[in-house]
């Protein structure tokens, strides 16, 4: 699942492990899941149709890897403007680029899209790092100041969305959320990822270590804002065109998965594969109680259980295996 | 390098009121620091490591070629001055990262091969002190906890050494370290001193700081009280010293 396992995997090297048991929980409820699902509606879950599924998990999954780094740096660290940034770059990405100004190249939108979130990551990481605003409220600010603006420019759905774009929904939506598994694979290999680790792990060990602190921080953030742009062009090519009321909606869903897939929230541990699991075991979740066509409401509710059950199990593993060491 | 003067401090005041504090501290020289519990030494350690802004006066590293004033932690760094944090669980390890992330993070673009890291390198850099400190960690990839505290603690040394300073500041650097381990680290002080480091230690041991160093400066009341060098240093005069008694 994370070729930097691959590489290091001699034997059963003790990262692979703790690795393995801290995202193991998230990865047993993956083939449950699955196998409840193929059980259920053999139909929908052919393996003819695996690349319409992919398409529908990929903004989630998206959103989920947005979350991550954020979350890794620590000290309350969170970005929930995740959600309104996706539909903010849906909006301008298709109402104001594409239909107002003509703009339908991808050499054109796509560092648009990605700008967008690097820009609106460099606001949150400098509220959150140099103002010191605490993350939680900076980065709600910066949600309802999306929401609102994206309502503002666009009052309600709008389409089309480019061709090239909307035949990123299928099959080859497995395209962008590669990139995002390829960039976040180099940056483990950069010596940033240590310094992000290290801050999240014990930010005043970082300080005394010589680490520029305020600097990683503020970096995750604009990783996150960029993921966040990439996350949004996958939304816009999934519904294939613009709506301003969809984005919110990833916010938390994002974050449950994050800490479904063994991220802990206090920073310093787990990977974007592990939010990646986690966000595909809500996507299973969501298939399987829809199948049962419960009613949305219910759907909230098993998301609630699911990430408070899985947090608790987390937690016990972790206590588990300090007390075997 | 008998005399060459590695870090200068001159009319460093610690607190309102105290006097001012004017050092200096000699390369392959271990000073040591002593004093009863917040009486000013730790401070002085800290403003040392660029931790702690001084009241006033002025600290400066003389490594060779060019001479540096200390204002900020990431400069004194820069300038050769490397630290060691008193309290390890609280400043100085990574818990959840494994022993070679928490050796190098202090000096992590020193493994990369076209900006991305190599861990072979790494590996490399990391086993010369695993080495030089006998450091026993069967697993460099596992969990920096699984170590005993002193080899924790020699993985922080390692941390600090690889920077390759020319001042070395220890705060209680055996404090919770076992006895086998504690006399491999003097060893390990002891030869860095003889290669020409100037090291100054701070020690809540006044066995320690008679065993390592020829000077010790004991602090009372934020203020040196009182500079004991050689056959003048025993542990009765250092212990007066620290209560402030008369000589």
């Amino acid at each position: 699942m994370n070729p930097r396992l691959l590489v290091r995997a001699r034997g059963m090297n003790p990262r692979l492990l703790s690795l393995s048991r801290s995202v193991g929980f998230a990865v047993v409820l993956l083939v449950i899941l699955l196998a409840v699902n193929l059980i259920l509606s053999p139909a929908r879950f052919t393996p003819g149709s695996w690349g319409a599924l992919v398409g529908l998990a990929a903004p989630l999954i998206g959103a989920a890897i947005a979350s991550t780094p954020v979350i890794l740096a620590g000290r309350g660290g969170i970005d929930i403007s995740v959600g309104p940034l996706m539909g903010f770059v849906n909006a301008v990405v298709i109402q104001v680029l594409f239909l107002k100004a003509g703009i339908s190249s991808p050499l054109l939108l796509v560092p648009a899209a990605l700008l967008i979130g690097a820009l609106v990551g460099a606001a949150n990481g400098f509220l959150a790092t140099v103002v010191r605003i605490q993350p939680i409220v900076a980065t709600l600010g910066t949600y309802l100041i999306l929401t609102g603006v994206t309502l503002t420019i666009l009052p309600a759905p709008i389409g089309p969305a480019p061709a090239w774009l909307k035949a990123l929904a299928g099959p080859w939506s497995i395209l962008p959320l590669a990139v995002m598994f390829l960039v976040w694979w180099l940056v483990r290999r950069l010596p940033y990822y240590d310094q992000l680790m290290a801050v999240g792990s014990d930010d005043r060990a970082a300080y005394t270590a010589g680490v520029d602190v305020t600097r990683v921080r503020f970096i995750a953030y604009v990783i996150a804002g960029i993921f966040g742009g990439c996350a949004g062009l996958m939304l816009t090519a999934l519904i294939g065109s613009a709506d301003p009321n969809i984005g919110p909606t990833y916010t938390l869903i994002a974050i449950a998965a994050v800490a479904l897939g063994g991220v802990s929230l206090a920073g310093g541990r787990g990977g974007v594969a592990g939010a990646a699991i986690g966000a595909i075991d809500i996507f299973l979740l969501q298939s399987v109680l829809t199948t049962f066509n419960v009613s949305t409401f219910v759907l909230q509710i098993a998301y609630g259980a699911i990430l408070v059950l899985a947090v608790m199990l987390t937690a016990l593993q972790e206590r588990l295996a300090m007390r075997a060491r | 390098m008998a005399d060459r003067s590695a870090l200068t401090v001159r009319d460093l005041v610690i607190a309102p009121g105290a006097s001012a504090v004017t050092q200096t501290i000699a390369s392959g020289e271990i000073v040591g620091l002593a004093g009863l519990d917040g009486h000013g030494q730790e401070l002085f350690l800290k403003m040392l490591a660029g931790l702690a802004p001084p009241l006033s006066g002025s600290i400066e590293s003389a490594v060779p070629g060019s001479s540096h004033k200390i204002t900020g932690f990431r400069g004194a760094v820069a300038s050769g001055i490397a630290y060691l944090p008193r309290d390890r669980r609280a400043n100085g390890i990574f818990p959840t990262q494994s022993v070679l992330d928490n050796f190098a993070v202090s000096t992590l673009s020193r493994d990369t091969r076209f900006g991305l890291i190599s861990p072979a390198a790494r590996k490399a850099r990391y086993d010369a002190y695993r080495e030089k400190l006998s450091i026993v960690a069967p697993r460099p990839d596992a969990p920096i906890t699984t170590l005993s505290g002193g080899n924790q603690q020699k993985v922080l040394l390692a941390r600090a050494l690889a920077l390759e300073p020319a001042i070395l500041l220890l705060n209680d650097p055996t404090r919770g370290v076992d006895v086998a381990t504690r006399h491999v680290l003097y060893d390990v002080f002891r030869g860095l001193a003889a290669d020409g480091m100037g090291l100054v230690i701070l020690s809540s041991e006044i066995e320690e700081i008679l065993l390592l160093c020829r000077r010790v400066l004991v602090f009372r009341e934020n203020e040196v009280a009182a500079e004991i060098s050689g056959e003048a240093m025993n542990t009765d005069s250092v212990i007066t010293a620290m209560f402030g008694r008369a000589a």
